[in-house]
């Protein structure tokens, strides 16, 4: 009879061994060229992330028409409209603090007027017409003040439901 | 016939000679299939398994340190793939009633009969053996796996004690103890 000790350590070292049904060899280098072929799916995850965080970012510090029906973070829609005096302009732009005074032209609807379509938030602007170059306040806005040189910008309020 | 070794074949390897990986594959994967499957005791989990610590070893190749030996180091990587299955496994029975790990246990130990017997005392010893091996698979993890480190991979106390990432002494604590606990589960036959 064995000893208790011997015993176990006998039958543990006769544990059974398996054989591998095949060679994995093969296997391994296919998986190994597979996974070294650039794949789109591979970056699919990180496209569609990286893309949500741009679009993420365009809709909080841009006036771009992101989110057209829905007023998120608290972007208004506001259509401003100026008809000249002038017979056929050739450029008529807007230029405001809320475009850090760069002039965006605006689009011809008739042969006098003009119109833009902005995205600002609630608050107060100032803001004039460059008609052929020449600084014209709104005609259509009641209130004016002083552009420091002069002149006069109109003044746009938009408030919290203003359309 | 000069057979190259293992550290000249990744070096070959990381200088560009990639298809010699396949030498190391073949050279290792009957120790490594039988230590996963030691573990999971799954046959088809057993082959995935040590194909995917393979093709890890592979990609992990420019972080093998000379050292250690590399079948120590593959044994390092099994032992991870391993660890990640069990997670899985842990995961997908937390959701599903599937029995988690362990099945295939029966007809392993007729192949591994002794053939000079007689046959009745062959029959006992088969089911003295498969009792032995289904009390490994009941072990912890960690007693189960120095058991299978040691009797079935049959490495020295400082090889596994490299994979394992412990001391010497307590790899031989963790044999002694996972030999009491067997003990305890086979009973007085073996106590």
């Amino acid at each position: 009879m064995m000893e208790g000790k011997e015993k176990l350590d006998l039958y543990l070292e006769r544990l059974p061994r398996v054989e591998p049904l095949r060679s994995f060899a093969p296997a391994v280098m296919a998986e190994i060229q597979r996974r070294r072929r650039p794949s789109y799916r591979r970056y699919k995850r990180w496209v569609v992330a990286l893309g949500a965080a741009v679009l993420f970012i365009l809709m909080l510090t841009t006036n771009l028409p992101l989110t057209p029906r829905l007023e998120l973070f608290g972007y208004r829609t506001v259509r401003l409209v100026f008809c000249s005096a002038v017979r056929n302009p050739r450029t008529v732009a807007v230029a405001g603090d809320f475009s850090d005074w760069e002039s965006i032209p605006m689009e011809r609807v008739d042969e006098n007027c003009y119109t833009l379509t902005l995205r600002l938030r609630p608050g107060k602007y100032e803001y004039g017409f460059l008609v052929d170059g020449k600084w014209v306040p709104d005609p259509l806005s009641p209130r004016v003040v002083s552009d420091g040189f002069g002149g006069a910008n109109s003044i746009l309020v938009v408030d919290g439901d203003a359309e | 016939m000069w057979e190259q070794s293992d550290r000249e074949i990744v070096r070959e390897v990381l200088n560009g000679n990639q298809d010699l990986f396949s030498i190391l594959v073949a050279r290792y994967e009957r120790p490594i299939f039988n230590y996963v499957y030691g573990m999971v005791r799954h046959r088809q989990d057993a082959e995935d398994l040590t194909q995917e610590a393979f093709v890890k070893a592979f990609f992990a190749l420019k972080t093998y340190k000379d050292s250690f030996e590399f079948s120590t180091w593959m044994y390092r990587i099994a032992r991870n793939v391993c660890l990640d299955y069990f997670r899985r496994q842990k995961i997908r029975s937390f959701f599903s009633l599937n029995t988690p790990v362990g099945e295939e246990k029966e007809g392993e130990v007729e192949d591994f009969l002794p053939s000079d017997k007689d046959p009745e005392e062959g029959v006992l010893e088969g089911e003295i053996l498969e009792r032995v091996s289904q009390a490994v698979e009941k072990l912890p993890w960690k007693f189960r796996e120095v058991i299978v480190l040691r009797y079935i991979e049959e490495l020295p106390y400082e090889e596994i004690a490299q994979i394992l990432g412990i001391p010497v002494g307590t790899v031989k604590t963790y044999l002694h103890r996972a030999k009491e606990k067997l003990r305890e589960i086979l009973g007085k036959e073996f106590s």
